[in-house]
């Protein structure tokens, strides 16, 4: 999962579709590109502030929202998921690569020319050596996917165990012919859109083989990180060396200079861009100030739909949730429209049902406990849910729900806790701060029966959310590290799910429809979670800003930004 | 006197909580109450209710009506009795500054009398005990402890004390205050012990808990005194700054501190849910300053007004 | 004497070995803390993070988890956050403490006038109405929770009278003083009274207690036989014996307060100073940040009582023995 941002409360965020541009009245709508580049906008300098920094800089590292939005300015790689407005922002396009790559030997061999002529911000030409070292160096510098997504390259494996002796055999270059393959060592349908996020951008192959830290790496984006301070505050200036060579992969940027300031409060942020001292705030808007800045400002807020699900994985090993019928109770008592309203109302979050997000690939619109019936969410069931728990017998069991101890999360768990204590449990809430929950509620050696958790995409796949959360892959008893926090494994949905990832390699639209029958399978059959809500999210910019564009990958392009 | 009677005042509207919200106003105060609707000149209205105006974001709970019987203090996020909830919540404060500031005087005396009575390598292992504590910066001490102890709870042998239980903040801040009530009590030892009347009963031979129960003690009682409605004061007021910073009381168990919490949430739209409590904080804190006052005035009056120089 | 204070500082070394021990301790306890987890990434494999862990030297046994971490706190000096990786944590500290100092020292002055003044007005008046009216407004002001205040004033000052009377308060943070004069204090304006305010009712009536006893003593009355005014021994002679009490206390809370007791004063007030630094590595569970900042503030208050004990070593011998 991409997060939010490191080491603070989840936010609202990942990817976004049916982009509702609700009150931006004098926002362009046309897609970036050097052909829609217009001078006289270009200049000044665009200051952002975000509560706190987003920890390393190292794009090889850092896996939180707040700097791969900004690395989109700043670094390409092989391929990149295209920078226009709206659905096409999931198309993944050529970028430092000429075009989208030869894909042979079954799914197994991909071939990609490297561009030629491009320099990083330090001067250096990007050659294929500088291809080969990156993708070493994501090993050695244990990226947080290395032994996830990159060891899927043949000779990954071996990197994964013994990094210092890494040489990535599955990875040849070749200079003469200026061209990069990759042989896989298992098929792999989303090893594309892998190698789109950030942290597949080409570093310089001088660029020492450990985390950098604040120390900023050069890139071949159109601005570079030109200082980083994580106590006060990151600046980017642009790139001399940048000439446009596909201005959908990396158009030119308009401001000369971005600042992202770190460490004022929320309030005093939203404060900041009301009275026009600054231009975008990072962090969620806080709650008591949602009235006053849609009803003062509408026209500097934007409203996006996300694929991302707020939910609540129960755990399927332990009691009570060990029973279907109690997991099913959950799932019809929960009012999704009370979640709603505490997450700031409707037109901040709609009721969801289904694991996929709405509009997510493979999404199919249904509703199995609802009252009344039907695909569409219409309200609790409480007369169904109580019936349910009595017949469970577990009616009277002690129940934890562990949650995070920011505002939303924890009036949404207390509300959850309050349906569990109608429902004959003896329940009570655990708060906790953000950075401990996520890994406490993983870990079985906590017993967590039931926790309040968020799930945001890393890039548009079924898989990303369903092989991922409720696999057997991912569950690692007694670890930190186990996202299927339901501990839910089950052989069958295991085969279902081999078999929807291997029809994905050829035939991505009918892999498409298995991945929405498991999404129902899974919720009628074995309900390891009650999905609560997808919720939106709020960009709010100064009066003076234009240009405003959202990709549903990385969310708004900063460098877009009109400032002049 | 006027503090005595304030404070039970305070005590006994605290008291009736129960009695407020189940017969009088006819709420939960502990309950989500998210899609509840209350009646009011004459029509049924929302508890939360959501922005209309402008892109319409934002849901806010109802503000104060001023009507005692109904949703006096107006509603919290989750649709709550801000009013109930404070009720409420004053028993959780009231019960974690008497019963914290009980077991802290109670170490203290223990740790103050036998360090200077006895002196020697037990004085010297308490002093750095109490250094220790004492140079512990307070909040940092209180919320590291939390963090651990409110998120996994705290098992040692036969005990085990459940993560969230009031008994965790009622421990940290009474650890943490110790110093403070145990040093000055050690030096009023260490100047009694070198006083005529002890050192004839020690030549008489008594023993050492005789005469720490029969002389010293009943010496050394009314600086105790004087400490304890202080000790109360200061132990709310921590709990609250805890419970403000997320490691206090946890829900849904309310104290005035966490009420605080919730409200800051709604600081600019529903003032109150923040307002009410502090006020309350203030109001019984000042009260057992005064009642101090007096104490010191009655028993010790040259009793510092601060404790450990 | 010499040797007294060698022991006091002995002793205060001792306490400073034992609070790093107990932070220490305290956060490895903790579950679902594993700094190696979370700097791994949330979905990393289990070789990636043992490769983490060793990086960091977190599989080490403990101790020498605990050795590593001062011989790069305090030898090496370049111990780096666990959250911010690569950012030092001595510079951040070192980069904090002015601003607390500046917090605190200003609300000092505040405070030390308005109580030294308040505990004067009070003895010189007792028995009229202005001496229980100046120690019921100290009594009010140290029953106040000091976030609550800090709230409160942001609240009437950031909210509600922000388009009329306040409108030239600014909307929180830091300016330092070599980049603005003028915007550094009024950015630390509304700091400075809320955390004087708590302090300043306590310093009066400390003041007021130990003036109205040393209007007792002899050398008053002796001054008195010699038919000087009131006003005159007031401030002449018993002001001057009272202030020492005042001023071991002034040391004991103004170690305190540069140590991180100023905390919520400053997460309130969104001033990046020593309390904002720790308050905002507690809320990340970053170790490092945390333990120089404890050491930083622990070191403050046994500074204080250290000076205050040598300085009443100093006063009195009878307490050398002691």
């Amino acid at each position: 999962m991409l997060q939010f941002k490191s080491m603070r409360k989840p936010g609202v965020l990942t990817s976004a579709i049916a982009l509702t541009l609700t009150g931006l009245t004098g926002f362009s709508a046309s897609p970036a590109g050097a052909s829609s580049y217009q001078k006289a906008h270009a200049g000044g300098t665009l200051t952002l502030l975000a509560s706190t920094a987003g920890g390393t800089l190292d794009p090889q590292v850092n896996y939180t929202l707040e700097y791969w939005q900004l690395y989109q300015a700043t670094y390409d790689g092989l391929v990149t998921f295209q920078k226009v407005n709206g659905q096409a922002s999931f198309t993944v396009v050529p970028d430092l690569a000429t075009s989208l790559p030869k894909i042979t030997n079954g799914g197994k061999t991909y071939t990609f020319t490297l561009r030629k002529g491009i320099k990083f911000s330090n001067g250096q030409t990007v050659t294929v050596n500088d291809v080969k070292a990156t993708f070493i160096r994501l090993f050695k510098v244990s990226n947080p996917n290395s032994g996830s997504w990159y060891n899927a390259i043949a000779g990954g494996d071996a990197c994964v165990a013994t990094p210092a002796s890494c040489t990535l055999s599955g990875l040849v270059v070749n200079a003469a012919t200026n061209t990069v393959t990759f042989n896989l060592a298992k098929v792999d349908p989303e090893f594309i859109d892998q190698l789109a996020v950030p942290f597949g951008a080409i570093l310089p192959a001088g660029t020492p083989a450990k985390d950098q830290g604040s120390t900023p790496v050069p890139g071949t984006g159109a601005y570079t990180f030109q200082s980083y301070n994580p106590a006060t505050s990151l600046v980017m200036v642009r790139n001399p060396y940048f000439k446009v060579w596909n201005a959908k992969a990396q158009p030119q940027g308009y401001p000369n200079k971005i600042v992202e300031n770190f460490g004022m409060t929320v309030e005093s942020e939203v404060t900041a861009v009301e009275n026009g001292q600054a231009d975008w705030v990072f962090d969620p808007l806080p709650a008591d100030r949602l009235g006053e800045i849609s009803t003062k400002y509408p026209s500097q807020l934007s409203l996006h739909q996300l694929t991302a699900n707020w939910y609540l994985p129960m755990n399927t090993n332990i009691a009570p949730f060990n029973n279907l019928k109690a997991r099913q109770a959950l799932n019809y008592a929960i009012n999704k429209n009370n979640v709603v309203s505490l997450y700031g109302g409707t037109k901040l979050a709609n009721p969801t049902c289904t694991i996929l997000p709405k509009g997510f690939p493979g999404h199919t619109n249904f509703c199995g406990y609802t009252k009344g019936g039907g695909s569409n969410y219409k309200g609790p069931d409480m007369a169904k849910a109580k019936a349910l728990v009595a017949a469970s017998g577990t009616k009277g069991a002690v129940v934890k729900l562990v949650a995070t101890n920011d505002a939303v999360n924890a009036s949404v768990a207390q509300y959850v806790v309050s349906v569990l204590n109608q429902l004959g449990y003896k329940a009570s809430v655990v708060l906790q701060s953000a950075n401990i929950q996520f890994s406490y509620i993983q870990n079985t050696n906590n017993k967590v029966q039931i926790s309040l958790t968020q799930w945001f995409q890393d890039y548009p796949a079924a898989s990303d959310f369903i092989n991922v959360l409720l696999g057997c892959s991912t569950f690692h008893p007694g670890s930190d590290n186990s996202i299927n926090i339901s501990g839910f494994c089950n052989t069958g949905i295991e085969a279902k799910i081999k078999a929807a990832e291997k029809l994905g390699i050829t035939n991505p639209a009918g892999a498409n429809v298995l991945w929405g029958q498991l999404d129902k399978t899974l919720m009628a059959n074995y309900a390891p979670w009650v999905p609560l809500i997808n919720p939106k999210l709020t960009d709010f910019v100064s009066k003076r800003v234009g240009n405003y564009k959202f990709s549903l990958e990385f969310y708004m392009y900063v460098d877009q930004l009109w400032v002049k | 006197m006027g503090a005595l009677l304030v404070l039970i005042f305070v005590a006994v509207i605290c008291l009736c909580a129960p009695l407020y919200a189940n017969d009088w106003a006819h709420v939960n105060a502990f309950s989500s109450n998210i899609n509840g609707r209350f009646f009011i000149d004459g029509h049924w209205r929302s508890l939360l209710q959501a922005n209309t105006q402008g892109l319409g974001l934002g849901v806010s709970p109802v503000g104060p009506t001023w009507h005692l019987n109904n949703y006096f203090l107006g509603a919290d996020s989750q649709g709550r009795d801000v009013f109930a909830r404070l009720l409420y919540g004053g028993r959780d404060s009231l019960l974690i500054g008497t019963t914290s500031a009980l077991i802290c005087v109670l170490l203290a005396t223990i740790s103050g009398l036998a360090a200077g009575y006895f002196g020697g390598v037990i004085d010297w292992l308490v002093s750095r005990l109490l250094d220790i504590t004492w140079a512990f910066p307070v909040y940092l001490l209180a919320i590291s402890l939390s963090v651990i102890l409110v998120t996994s709870g705290f098992s040692v042998g036969p005990v085990h004390i459940q993560a969230g239980s009031l008994l965790l903040p009622i421990i940290i801040i009474a650890l943490i205050y110790v110093p403070y009530v145990a040093r000055p009590l050690r030096g009023i030892v260490m100047t009694l012990k070198e006083r005529e009347f002890i050192q004839a009963a020690i030549g008489s031979g008594a023993s050492d808990w005789r005469i720490l129960r029969k002389e010293i003690l009943p010496n050394v009682a009314p600086s105790i005194i004087v400490f304890f409605p202080l000790m109360v004061a200061f132990n709310m007021l921590t709990e609250s700054a805890l419970s403000f910073l997320g490691v206090g009381v946890q829900p849904p168990n309310a104290s005035w501190g966490t009420i605080i919490n919730d409200g800051l949430d709604l600081l600019y739209s529903r003032p109150w849910v923040a307002m009410a409590p502090g006020l309350m904080i203030v109001i019984t804190a000042g009260a057992l300053n005064l009642l101090g006052d007096g104490f010191r005035d009655a028993f010790d009056p040259k009793a510092k007004l601060r404790g450990s120089i | 004497m010499l040797s007294f204070t060698l022991r006091r500082a002995l002793s205060a070394l001792l306490v400073l070995f034992a609070i790093s021990i107990a932070v220490f301790l305290i956060f490895f306890a903790t579950p679902g803390v594993d700094p190696a987890a979370r700097i791994a990434g949330r979905s990393a494999s289990p070789a990636t993070l043992a490769h983490v862990r060793a990086a960091f030297g977190l599989n080490r046994p403990i101790f020498i988890r605990y050795l590593l971490m001062m011989d790069h706190l305090f030898i090496k000096r370049d111990l780096t956050s666990y959250v911010n990786v690569g950012l030092k944590v001595v510079p951040q500290v070192l980069k904090a403490a002015p601003i607390t100092l500046a917090l605190v020292s200003g609300a000092a002055a505040i405070w030390l006038t308005m109580g030294i003044f308040g505990g004067i007005v009070a003895a010189a008046n007792r028995g009229k109405f202005i001496d229980p009216l100046v120690m019921f407004i100290g009594i009010a002001a140290v029953s106040v929770p000091a976030y609550w205040l800090g709230e409160v004033v942001n609240l009437i000052t950031q909210s509600r009278l922000h388009s009329s009377v306040f409108s030239w308060v600014p909307s929180g943070g830091y300016v330092s003083l070599t980049q603005n004069p003028f915007e550094w204090a009024l950015h630390l304006l509304f700091p400075w009274l809320t955390l004087a305010a708590l302090y300043a009712g306590i310093y009066a009536r400390v003041l007021r207690a130990e003036l109205v006893n040393a209007m007792n003593e002899d050398y008053v009355r002796t001054a008195r036989a010699k038919g000087l005014s009131e006003r005159r021994i007031l401030i002449r002679h018993a002001l001057r014996c009272s202030l020492i009490s005042i001023v071991s206390l002034f040391g004991l809370d103004f170690g305190a307060l540069i140590g991180g007791a100023a905390l919520l004063t400053e997460v309130v007030f969104g001033l990046p100073g020593v309390g904002m630094l720790t308050y905002t590595a507690l809320q990340n569970l970053d170790l490092p940040v945390i333990m120089a900042c404890v050491l930083y503030g622990s070191f403050f208050v046994v500074l204080a009582n250290a000076v205050v004990d040598v300085l009443y070593a100093f006063l009195d011998p009878r307490v050398r023995v002691a």
